[in-house]
């Protein structure tokens, strides 16, 4: 097993997991940007395709024709939403390839593990006493979702070590113990918001925060790249731990990096979105079956699926019953939960 | 099976497990993964025969020792909002209020001295304040109700209460449902109200007054250009009115017209782009009163409409249009003021 560099066959096989990556990666990463471009033309309203092509093409420096009306519909709503959906999607996407990896558990799913619930709650904590001050959701989204990822990841340790059973049941547990928190956050609030909040619960992109947006988006690119460079550690411990070590890998710290990283990227897009569930799953196994469990690949192959996941939901959620919009979480969930059933039939 | 659904009524109904939150999904996320949990064990061979056994004990014991609560000879029926027929006895001595618009119809009616329960939320008139509170109106306390021994218990719809509705059944207390999709059937549900009371005559009264007040205000902005309106309910998510809810009949007499009057619904989640593309050339934001400061904002996607670079964004207090009661023609007034000034100038 020891991977030495003078190994030809070794690095024969380094060599076309790089290439194989990059190959992958370029042709999802063209699919998302033909996805951005090409669902911006869709929407509860209609606009002028051709124009509407033009003024994306110039970045929105030119409104080729498009009315004020039809280009603050383009650039004010349509663009921030596609994008913070492609954002949440490879936030969620990334952050359940590399809790499947490290907990070597195929069900490890961030909504599952009640990992979203948690940043749900510090979200809503965020919202009922630090109204005002916007940066106070994706912070304690953040501390709300790593305190749910290290009790799940305790209860779920047995003697008998992690069965994917054990962590799914911890999952139920968080998962339920912090709905009741949410139901007991929500009762602080008045009777009009909450109607808000059941919808955003279940995932909204609509409300993208011209400042929190750019914010989301690094967080999801810089959190991809992270766990991608931290992917050679992951091949390793799905081996199991103790092997890992064996082989020369710092299983403490690889754990609170995944940990860390993973909390940080389902905080901020909870904040930002809502619990959009199952993203988690479907993709990193979607990028597994088509590609190989090589987490060098299915990471960032995940980062770009879920991003062009979320995107095509959103598109749906935002149309379907246009002009009124469904809660993106229905439609990942709609998908999802069959997928679920189907791998825990499997497992 | 029967004994088995008995028992789990018993058990809700003794812990006032009723909550019924606005989505369904929300709730079979919450509680369905708790319940089957819970009920799993109960479940194995051994103990099923010593649980119906138990449970029939214990609905023996419920029905013999329940008191028999009087059941008048001389019953009316009612039909309801929910097309229900309600029997209710001839008169009237204790009612419950689940939302602050069928409050303030029992009092503006001169049934408040026979009102027992309402909502935390009911705050108006003064008087309402003092009365039992029995929860809000998507969480009441089905014990408490229970304890204060209603007659009736008027609900709206938008408590999305069928279980509960169910359970008060059981318990021979009436419920009647309203549901007004404009003025007309807001007046009705008035008059309605009086006569369960038994106060037909001031009802009647009421709603003479009423229907002159918005006849007024009706012929007053008559010569009028009708406005388009977008009325924010919520502006993060945004939230409008739809075809179905009786404000967008308000603003129709008040001399408006909803951009959003087609949309099915009563409350529906909007597209912001489509609020956008609609061009409103007035927006009402419903804001104050029990509201407080939530809502008193107008939503990122219509900062550049016609309505605000006009400066025609109206606040008007919540509690005025979000009670189809007698204080929605104060803000049928404040709205016709707003959308035409000019009209009521002389």
């Amino acid at each position: 097993m020891t991977v030495a560099l003078s190994d030809p066959i070794a690095l024969q096989h380094n060599r076309v997991t790089l290439r194989k990556t990059l190959v992958s990666c370029a042709l999802l990463a063209l699919a998302l940007l033909l996805a951005v471009i090409l669902l911006s033309l869709v929407g509860s309203e209609q606009l002028p395709a051709g124009s509407s092509l033009c003024a994306l093409m110039s970045l929105g420096t030119s409104p080729c024709g498009l009315s004020q009306d039809q280009f603050d519909i383009l650039f004010q709503i349509r663009l921030p939403r596609i994008l913070l959906a492609a954002a949440v999607g490879g936030s969620l996407a990334t952050a359940g390839a590399s809790y499947q990896a490290l907990l070597r558990n195929p069900l490890a799913e961030p909504y599952l593990l009640g990992i979203s619930n948690g940043a749900a709650v510090g979200t809503m904590v965020a919202l009922v006493f630090f109204g005002a001050n916007e940066w106070s959701r994706p912070a304690l989204a953040f501390a709300g979702s790593l305190l749910a990822t290290f009790a799940v990841y305790r209860l779920a340790r047995g003697r008998a070590g992690a069965t994917p059973e054990r962590l799914i049941l911890a999952g139920v547990i968080v998962t339920t113990f912090l709905s009741s928190a949410i139901v007991f956050v929500t009762t602080l609030m008045d009777a009009t918001r909450i109607r808000s909040f059941t919808f955003w619960l279940l995932g909204d992109l609509s409300g993208t925060s011209k400042a929190l947006l750019p914010f989301t988006i690094s967080i999801a690119v810089i959190g991809a790249i992270a766990l991608t460079l931290n992917a050679r550690s992951l091949n390793l411990l799905m081996l199991g731990e103790r092997d890992a070590f064996d082989l020369g890998v710092e299983v403490g710290r690889v754990r609170i990096v995944v940990f860390v990283v993973a909390s940080l990227l389902v905080g901020s897009s909870v904040a930002a979105s809502g619990s959009v569930g199952y993203v988690g799953l479907v993709i990193p196994h979607l990028a597994r079956l088509s590609l190989g469990s090589d987490n060098r690949i299915s990471i960032p192959a995940a980062a770009l699926g879920g991003a062009l996941f979320v995107i095509v939901a959103d598109t749906i959620a935002r149309t379907i019953i246009a002009p009124r919009e469904l809660p993106v979480g229905a439609i990942t969930a709609l998908v999802g939960a069959p997928l679920f059933i189907y791998l825990l039939k499997r497992v | 099976m029967q004994p088995l659904n008995t028992s789990r009524k018993g058990v809700q109904a003794a812990t006032g497990f009723t909550r019924v939150p606005l989505t369904p999904v929300f709730l079979a996320e919450g509680n369905g993964v708790g319940g089957t949990f819970l009920l799993a064990p109960l479940f194995t061979t051994t103990s099923i025969r010593s649980l119906v056994l138990i449970c029939l004990l214990l609905a023996c014991a419920c029905n013999s020792g329940r008191p028999t609560r009087e059941t008048l000879q001389t019953t009316r029926e009612i039909t309801d909002d929910a097309g229900r027929r309600v029997s209710l006895p001839e008169r009237v001595e204790r009612v419950i209020t689940l939302a602050p618009n069928l409050t303030e119809i029992v009092f503006a009616v001169g049934g408040g001295d026979r009102l027992v329960g309402n909502t935390t939320y009911c705050d108006y008139p003064a008087e309402a304040k003092a009365i039992a509170k029995i929860g809000d109106s998507l969480q009441p306390s089905l014990e408490r109700i229970i304890a204060l021994q209603p007659q009736v218990v008027l609900i709206t719809t938008a408590s999305q209460l069928e279980v509960f509705t169910q359970q008060l059944h059981n318990q021979n207390i009436a419920i009647f449902v309203t549901d007004p999709h404009d003025l007309e059937d807001i007046f009705r549900s008035i008059e309605r109200i009086g006569q369960i009371l038994g106060q037909t005559e001031q009802a009647s009264e009421l709603v003479k007054r009423l229907r002159e007040r918005t006849t007024a205000i009706e012929q007053t902005v008559q010569a009028t250009k009708p406005v388009r309106v977008f009325y924010q309910v919520s502006g993060s998510p945004l939230y409008t009115i739809g075809k179905e809810a009786y404000l967008t009949d308000l603003i129709r007499r008040a001399g408006g017209v909803s951009v959003t009057a087609d949309v099915p619904g009563a409350w529906p989640r909007y597209s912001d782009e489509s609020a956008l593309a609609a061009r409103p050339e007035a927006i009402i934001l419903p804001t104050g009163g029990s509201m407080g400061a939530a809502n008193s904002s107008v939503t990122d996607a219509l900062r550049n409409s016609p309505a605000v670079l006009a400066g025609r964004v109206h606040k008007i207090n919540d509690d005025h249009l979000a009670r189809p009661g007698p204080r929605l023609i104060d803000g049928l007034e404040e709205m016709a003021r707003a959308l035409h000034p000019e009209a009521f100038k002389q």
